[in-house]
């Protein structure tokens, strides 16, 4: 029984079934914040449950996919951030293999790491297509504050960006986390690293 | 079984070109702008995009999709009018509010950029069918797994969707409130989620074991059901393609 490493790109048939139902909880998720009028998008639960299910790949690959679906089918500019969600798959996939998911302490810095992580990725995409900004009004009200300061562009849109997703990512890993915690484990072991797969 | 696509069934060359055609020729239209930096560019680029629009009869589709977009286009506007740096020369005034051209010329960059981008993904988009797509990706080398992951999606979400109202008339029948202050909204998040989550994981165990049945992971080559001609027109297109994505880099370093 050896452990595979979480870098193995050996992805089992169940990771990836997993990857459109992680979607289509992403989906949801977005719909439910919206018909509730949370001020949150939470639309990243399926990939950070991907990501603590079945390690960093799968979850980097769930936040590719489903930009990539949202692109194709509901909205256009959802391609381009695709790599945002796969930083956030990664960052909360890594995360979980390290351990840090143990204690409640470990799962909001976990959080606070994949809205980092979002924020990053994010910033030289917005700069480079909005111009700075991020559609999000709250954001773009913090950016044109410390653009009127004359705050460097990219200092004014990382900030704008920061201050939608500390929030909301914290909200998603805990929300993620608690339904990891409850799921039974005959759904979990279909994920669990240290198992052989016997082929005839 | 309703798959969820913005693809607009019509008769036209666009709708018939192979669709790795019409990928490479969003890259073109993105990357080329870009290349060359110059407003006349990106409205040359964007007026062609239209066109195509045209011929393929999806321009009034385009207009719902745009509709994103405007909202932040306008803030972007009115923001950079006012305060983007280096802003010095006023161009017009309304009541006490200043706005400069430089601001309001690179907010036009800015919208001719994102009009580009819309356009031509909205070409691909709107004149092929997602299985058409996927089909040529994988005829092209992507692994059939990931075909089927791709197709997988876009008939998941339409099911979760319908699936979404059965699940707040459930709850709410069993005396969940929806309505109300933040902390009773935020309460309502979970027993919406937690259904939701608990179907899809147990049908991944079933869909995985039916999967599997029908030898998914097998090494064998597989063949296709429907094979994607690559028409000499279609070589031609993508030929002219990559000579315009080299023509603006070779620009790029001239200038």
């Amino acid at each position: 029984m050896e452990k595979k490493s979480m870098w193995s790109f050996q992805i089992s048939t169940s990771s990836l079934v997993l990857i459109p139902a992680a979607v289509g909880i992403n989906y949801l998720g977005k719909l439910f914040a919206g018909v509730l009028k949370l001020p949150l998008w939470l639309d990243a639960i399926g990939t950070m449950l991907a990501a603590m299910l079945s390690g960093p790949i799968v979850g980097a690959l769930c936040g590719i996919i489903n930009n990539v679906i949202y692109g194709l089918t509901i909205d256009p500019i959802s391609f381009i951030y695709a790599l945002t969600n796969m930083g956030i798959g990664l960052a909360v996939g890594i995360m979980a293999h390290k351990g840090w998911l143990n204690h409640i302490g470990g799962v909001i810095a976990c959080g606070c790491v994949a809205a980092v992580v979002s924020a990053v990725i994010s910033t030289p995409i917005n700069v480079a297509f909005w111009g700075g900004q991020t559609g999000n009004v709250w954001g773009d009200i913090v950016y044109a504050y410390f653009i009127a300061h004359a705050s460097p562009v990219w200092v004014a849109s990382f900030i704008d960006e920061a201050v939608v997703d500390i929030p909301d990512k914290i909200a998603t890993v805990l929300i993620a986390y608690g339904i990891f915690k409850g799921l039974p484990r005959s759904l979990t072991v279909l994920y669990s690293n240290d198992n052989q797969i016997e082929k005839l | 079984m309703k798959s969820l696509s913005l693809f607009v069934e019509k008769d036209t060359t666009i709708h018939r070109m192979n669709p790795i055609s019409k990928i490479i020729y969003v890259f073109a239209a993105i990357v080329i702008p870009m290349l060359i930096g110059n407003h006349a560019s990106a409205l040359l680029v964007a007026l062609l995009s239209f066109m195509l629009l045209l011929w393929a009869q999806v321009f009034r589709k385009v207009i719902p999709l745009m509709g994103f977009s405007i909202l932040i286009l306008f803030s972007i506007v009115v923001i950079q009018g006012m305060y983007k740096e280096g802003n010095h020369t006023p161009l017009f005034t309304l009541g006490s509010i200043v706005f400069y051209q430089e601001g309001i010329w690179f907010s036009a960059e800015i919208c001719l950029q994102v009009l580009n981008m819309l356009e031509a993904f909205s070409l691909l988009v709107l004149t092929t069918k997602p299985p058409d797509l996927i089909e040529s990706l994988v005829s092209k080398g992507l692994s059939p797994k990931f075909g089927y992951v791709l197709s997988s999606v876009l008939q998941i979400i339409p099911q979760m969707a319908t699936t979404m109202e059965t699940i707040i008339d459930a709850q709410r029948s069993r005396g969940m409130k929806m309505e109300g202050n933040l902390l009773t909204r935020i309460r309502a998040f979970f027993p919406l989620i937690g259904p939701v989550v608990m179907t899809s994981l147990i049908s991944v165990k079933e869909r995985t074991m039916a999967l599997e049945v029908r030898c998914f992971t097998s090494k064998r080559k597989k063949t296709f059901l429907n094979v994607q001609q690559v028409t000499l027109q279609d070589k031609i297109f993508q030929g002219i393609m990559a000579i315009c994505v080299a023509g603006s880099l070779l620009w790029r370093f001239v200038r």
